[in-house]
């Protein structure tokens, strides 16, 4: 039959898009940097953890190929294999900057996070999508999901960010695989033994009809070849991270307390009337709204009792020409999923509009003058549920996630300030594209990729085997005490708990956040603090020492 | 998770690296490398416990057929010793096919 | 003169139940829910019952009724089942219901049987193939009692059985003629039936099942679970066996190493000029895999034991291909198939879990009592045939005047299985297990003397040509890699046998070890499946593996 790009392995996918003769891989398997945090939990590692990067060139024209082996590890992205992604992709920024065109093309086939990298692989996710949106005022970034792992978890989210999707009829595209949901929401929610609900919902043809993916292809080498090409050359890009108007509105005709199939979805999505969405800053009510640490913290750094809002969950107002966004629980909201202050789709799209808008107002003014935005992040998970996937969550924390990553590289000055909980998809749109994460020393914050629940299930360990892990590698760990051992914070505040609202404590917050947005006067708008700070380069607990091994053999090998 | 190590007389050196296969379920990679000594020497780190005497049987065959000299590293995610053979031979003729 | 026998007495024992279930009834159709009554009235305690189930399709309704009765109404039955499939097979011996079990097949619960039995819940009369199984019924058991399932049944009580026809037509006659009783359980109650099956006459209760009865796709393998290793045994077979014999008629047993020879057939076999030479004439079950072979016409004839779900409306739109009832549908026939198995096919290729130093093999292994169902009529020798086919006489001794040929029965099988756990073994776990369940035979599935070829990833070993025991120990040794037995090989011994054609290894008979890739495979997913079949193949949503 056909020439099939699908049963490939990620060396063959690359070799298979560059002009034979041309290609160059970097960090390759003979490079020796495997992942220093496998072996330790008794998992087999691969020479290339999992990543191709291979340079060469496409009918002609420079390109570099980024492939991920989904067969390793579900294509899990950790330190390493996220390190090499990045680090690949800031030199094609480079090189773009610099005035030589080079073409980057991403290749999905990944599960998110590799959960035995947990908090690893979220700062790397972070970083990659960081520099997508970096790159994409130079580049056209290609993404191809040719299946069969599909691209899902944090991955997803780093999919809606790329100019334009390509895949085929054998991949998936979700934020939460279905056993996830099944496990955190219940096999009422999504059962995930319903393989044709599955695919009906997550698989390419639902998505290409509502906007998730741009281009389904037959799986054939030569067909990806021509729409990569045909899309470099009409400089594709669709946008998927600025249609915020669009689902908000869409949203608001939806009822979400009726249930939602796949027809009703699309007879729905096509019948929307796109109204603009600007959230008003939040104003002081009469009744206390659901009580949390990130409501607790919003009120007191903006000084707004009560805080309430047109968007319940969506609180931001403007103290001190500081500008607040926080994303609290409601427990009476009418998407039940969000209700303990999980961020769902109406939370990343008003976010995303929230900072959009407050872009667009200091546009002119120079990047000293921006105003500088303080996430208050209290975010237990992305919302968990069956609507939340049809519709396409990942795009609506991507949008997130763009606006924040978009306004730092303005200029904007972006602190994230964490008195709560910071897991998953909902961190990594409510927080992680800060360039400055600050926070409380209190243990009964959790951080990480997934709930124990959920990571024992899809790592098939129990979790007595997963509490044992988080013991002995940091990254496992669902604590912010061994988050610091990674280097990513830049100051972790003693003293003060999460409910706290005492003149003292208060005020060291506030003096925290002071010295966090004075050490970003003339400082770099990227994400690079938390690989090159003391922790990072020298912490003996693991810091980001592999992830900086990765840049350098990688600038090292670039140009060799 | 168990690391084994084996070392085997061999004859003929290898000139340039070579790699092949995936940590996939059921597979495996195989990473040879040029050396100095006059053993080959393979580091073998493998998801199977227990199975030490099957490698040392799949080897010995192996260096027995083909005496190719040079460092071994193989990730083994629960391959067939039929498996580890194929992959075995794949990386020999990838040798062969480039000289 | 003595008094004038009765010969009558099943006659009137059957009249005196069903008149007293008659009530119950209207004709021959029954309540769903007067099911557990009807059962309770129409058995008696030690009567032989037949529990219709293979390892397709299951009369899932009735045997769960049957683990509800009283067991102090109901006890002691001797069950007569080909396939012990689900839980409440087992659970009706554990609640004294039945105590004794004839029976072929038990994968999904062969851990429960080897258990029972030790434990004496179970008394096994025998392990049979499914011949020997269905020849009882006519012979010495001869049920009382007969449990069957139907597709739709019309209200005179036709029976429409369709594609799963199986076993049904030989169960039910056995108590049809013999005054036995046939309950039925229907999964639709219709005013005419599609065709009929089975005619009112020879059943008795027919039962509405409140669902409609257990049919699993067991003969489906998704392509996308094929490994190179099953390709290169494949195009190895394909070579040294296909071809070299000319077979024209063969079975395949369930497994993908067969799928993969189904696969090669239109890609590798075509290379080699092979279509329209070898293998038009099937008795096998409708599996997808022969999409391909079928659509580049490969197959002339397939007949079928049994159905498989998702083929039916692909077989319905090839009825020169399958035998197809003029209502469009399949009619399956299990002790038909066997019968062709056994005495019309020229081979027979399988697996297995151990093959022993001397090449007998069983899929019996430490505590589990699996039974083989179809492969020991279909991997045997019938000595009594008299027709002959180039590949049976190509079997014959030379050295024989009045010797024959022989059916060839091969062995597919990788060395080591997928738990690291060599397949060639000195002795077969089997022999411990006759001793454990104190069995009259050890359950070997296939025996050496039968068994003509084995195919290995290492090569093949030609059994037949041996002429002792000692040359056949050293061709399995040849060809069984590292195994315990393997290791034995000695090189001298291994060159003599492949100058001799004892033992070939790929590149002995021209197969190239690069070219075994799944790119070779015709298709590679269940999706090409479809597409090859113009998309008349619906396969079952667990096989969903695209949008």
């Amino acid at each position: 039959m056909s020439n099939s790009f699908v049963e490939l392995h990620a060396r063959q996918r690359a070799e298979a898009l560059l002009d034979a003769g041309s290609t160059r891989e970097l960090i390759g398997p003979f490079d020796n940097m495997i992942s220093p945090h496998l072996e330790p939990q008794g998992i087999v590692p691969e020479a290339d953890d999992g990543i191709v990067v291979m340079k060469g060139t496409m009918a002609g024209k420079n390109a570099v190929v980024i492939a991920i082996e989904g067969s390793f590890q579900g294509g899990g992205i950790g330190e390493v294999s996220g390190a090499k992604i990045v680090a690949a992709l800031e030199h094609v920024l480079a090189d773009n900057k610099a005035g030589k065109t080079v073409y980057p093309i991403i290749i999905l086939d990944t599960g998110g996070v590799r959960l035995q990298e947990a908090n690893y692989g979220l700062l790397s996710i972070s970083e990659i999508q960081n520099m997508i949106i970096a790159l994409k005022k130079y580049v056209p970034v290609i993404g191809l999901v040719p299946g069969r792992v599909g691209s899902f978890g944090g991955m997803s989210i780093t999919n809606a960010l790329l100019s334009y999707v390509i895949g085929t009829d054998k991949a998936r595209i979700g934020l939460n695989g279905p056993e996830v949901i099944e496990q955190e929401a219940g096999v009422k929610e999504w059962d995930s033994s319903d393989k044709n609900l599955i695919w009906n919902t997550l698989g390419t043809k639902q998505r290409q009809a509502t906007g998730i993916i741009d281009e389904v292809v037959d799986d054939d080498v030569a067909a990806f070849k021509q729409a990569i090409t045909s899309a470099i050359n009409e400089k594709k890009d669709s946008q998927r991270d600025q249609r915020g108007d669009f689902y908000l509105s869409l949203l608001d005709q939806l009822d979400p307390s009726q249930p939602l199939d796949i027809a009703g979805y699309d007879k729905l999505f096509k019948q929307v009337t796109v109204k603009e969405h600007h959230l008003a800053p939040a104003v002081a009510g009469t009744e206390a709204g659901t009580k949390s640490r990130g409501r607790n913290w919003f009120e007191i750094l903006t000084g707004i009792k009560n805080a309430q809002s047109e968007v319940p969950t969506v609180l931001h107002a403007q103290k001190d020409g500081r500008e607040y966004i926080a994303i609290v629980p409601d427990e009476h909201n009418r998407f039940p999923r969000v209700q303990h202050g999980e961020v769902g789709l109406q939370e990343g799209y008003t976010v995303a509009s929230v900072v959009n808008d407050l872009i667009a107002a200091d546009k002119d003014k120079p990047a000293t003058q921006k105003t500088p935005i303080v996430i208050v992040v209290d975010v237990p998970s992305q919302a968990y549920g069956y609507k939340e996937e049809l519709i396409g969550i990942h795009m609506s924390l991507a949008a997130a996630a763009s606006a924040y990553a978009r306004a730092r590289q303005a200029g904007h000055k972006v602190v994230a300030f964490i008195p709560g909980d910071a897991v998953s998809g909902g961190f990594l749109a409510q927080g992680l594209q800060s360039n400055r994460l600050v926070a409380l020393d209190d243990l009964d914050i959790t951080i990480q990729a997934m709930s124990k629940a959920s990571s024992a299930r899809i790592t098939q360990r129990t979790i007595a085997e997963l509490e044992e892990a988080t013991k002995h590698v940091p990254a496992m760990a669902y604590d912010i005490e061994n988050y610091q051992k990674l280097g990513s914070l830049y100051r972790l505040i003693e003293g003060v708990k999460g409910y706290d609202h005492d003149a003292r404590a208060v005020g060291t917050v506030e003096a925290a956040l002071d010295d966090a947005f004075a050490s970003l006067d003339d400082a770099p708008t990227d994400l690079s603090f938390r690989y090159t700070n003391d922790i990072a380069v020298n912490g003996a607990d693991g810091g980001r020492k592999a992830t900086n091994q990765v840049r350098a053999l990688m600038d090292q090998q670039w140009n060799a | 998770m168990e690391k084994l190590h084996f070392k085997y007389q061999a004859t003929q050196p290898i000139d340039h690296p070579v790699h092949i296969g995936v940590v996939a379920s059921g597979d495996l990679e195989v990473i040879m490398k040029p050396t100095d000594k006059t053993e080959s020497e393979l580091n073998i780190v493998t998801g199977s416990d227990g199975f030490k005497e099957v490698w040392q049987n799949v080897l010995t065959r192996f260096f027995a057929r083909y005496p190719l000299l040079a460092d071994f590293e193989i990730n083994d995610f629960g391959a067939t010793p039929g498996v580890v053979n194929l992959r075995l031979t794949q990386a020999m003729e990838a040798l062969k096919d480039e000289q | 003169m003595s008094e004038e026998r009765n010969w009558a007495t099943h006659r009137e024992a059957k009249a005196r139940k069903l008149a007293a279930i008659s009530s119950l009834l209207d004709g021959k159709i029954a309540q769903t829910k007067d099911a557990k009554t009807l059962l309770e009235g129409l058995i008696a305690p030690g009567d032989k019952v037949v529990l219709e189930g293979d390892n397709q399709k299951q009369a899932s309704f009735l045997s769960k009724t049957l683990a509800a009765v009283d067991p102090e109404k109901i006890n002691n039955l001797h069950m007569i089942m080909s396939s012990i499939s689900r839980p409440e097979h087992l659970d009706i011996f554990e609640d004294g219901i039945a105590s004794k079990m004839d029976f072929s097949f038990a994968g999904p619960q062969s851990t429960r049987v080897s258990q029972m039995i030790a434990d004496g819940t179970l008394k096994v009369g025998d392990i049979h193939t499914y011949l020997e199984l269905y020849a009882r019924l006519y012979v010495d058991l001869i049920p009382n009692v007969v449990l069957v399932a139907a597709d739709k049944v019309d209200h005179e009580g036709n029976l429409y059985t369709g594609n799963n026809t199986e076993e049904t037509p030989v169960i039910v006659e056995a108590a049809a003629f013999h005054d036995g009783i046939v309950i039925v359980q229907a999964n639709e109650i219709v005013d005419k039936v599609p065709r009929v099956d089975i005619p009112s006459d020879w059943v008795d209760v027919v039962i509405p099942a409140d669902e409609p009865y257990q049919l699993e796709p067991l003969f489906t393998r998704d392509p996308q679970n094929i490994n190179e290793l099953q390709i290169l045994m494949g195009m190895m077979a394909i070579r040294g066996i296909y071809e070299k014999h000319n077979v024209q008629s063969v079975n395949h047993g369930v497994g993908f190493n067969t799928a993969a020879i189904e696969l090669l057939l239109p890609t590798y076999g075509e290379q080699l000029g092979l279509k329209g030479k070898i293998v038009p004439n099937w008795e096998v079950n409708p599996t997808p895999t022969l999409i391909p072979a079928i659509e580049s016409g490969w197959v002339k004839s397939i007949h079928s034991f049994g159905g498989e779900v998702g083929m039916e409306k692909y077989i319905a739109a090839r009825p020169d291909v399958f035998f197809v009832g003029p209502d469009g549908s399949m009619r399956s026939n299990r002790a038909f198939g066997q019968m062709a198995g056994q005495y019309a096919l020229d081979m027979f290729v399988g697996s297995t879990l151990q093959i022993d130093q001397y090449g007998n093999s069983s899929t019996v292994t430490n505590g589990r009592l699996s039974g083989f169902g179809g492969a020991p009529n279909m991997g045997s020798n019938p000595t009594g045939r008299r027709h002959s086919t180039p590949a049976w006489q190509s079997l014959r001794p030379d050295n024989d005047p009045l010797g024959k040929g022989q059916k060839l029965v091969v062995q597919m099988v990788e060395t080591f299985g997928s738990n690291k756990r060599p397949v060639f073994v000195d002795s077969l776990d089997a022999v411990k297990v006759r001793e454990e369940a104190k069995l009259a035979n050890v359950p070997i599935m296939i025996y050496s003397e039968d068994t003509t070829h084995i195919v290995t990833e290492e090569g093949i070993a030609y059994l037949y040509k041996t002429d002792s025991m000692a040359e056949r120990q050293a061709a399995i040794e040849a060809i069984a890699g590292v195994t315990p037995v393997g290791l034995r090989s000695n090189p001298d011994t291994v060159k003599d046998l492949r100058a001799r054609g004892i033992v070939a290894f790929p590149e002995d008979i021209g197969v190239n070890r690069n070219q075994a890739t799944r790119s070779l495979l015709a298709a590679q997913n269940m999706e090409d499946l479809v597409k090859w079949s113009k998309g008349l193949y619906n396969p079952p949503a667990k096989f969903r593996s695209w949008s």
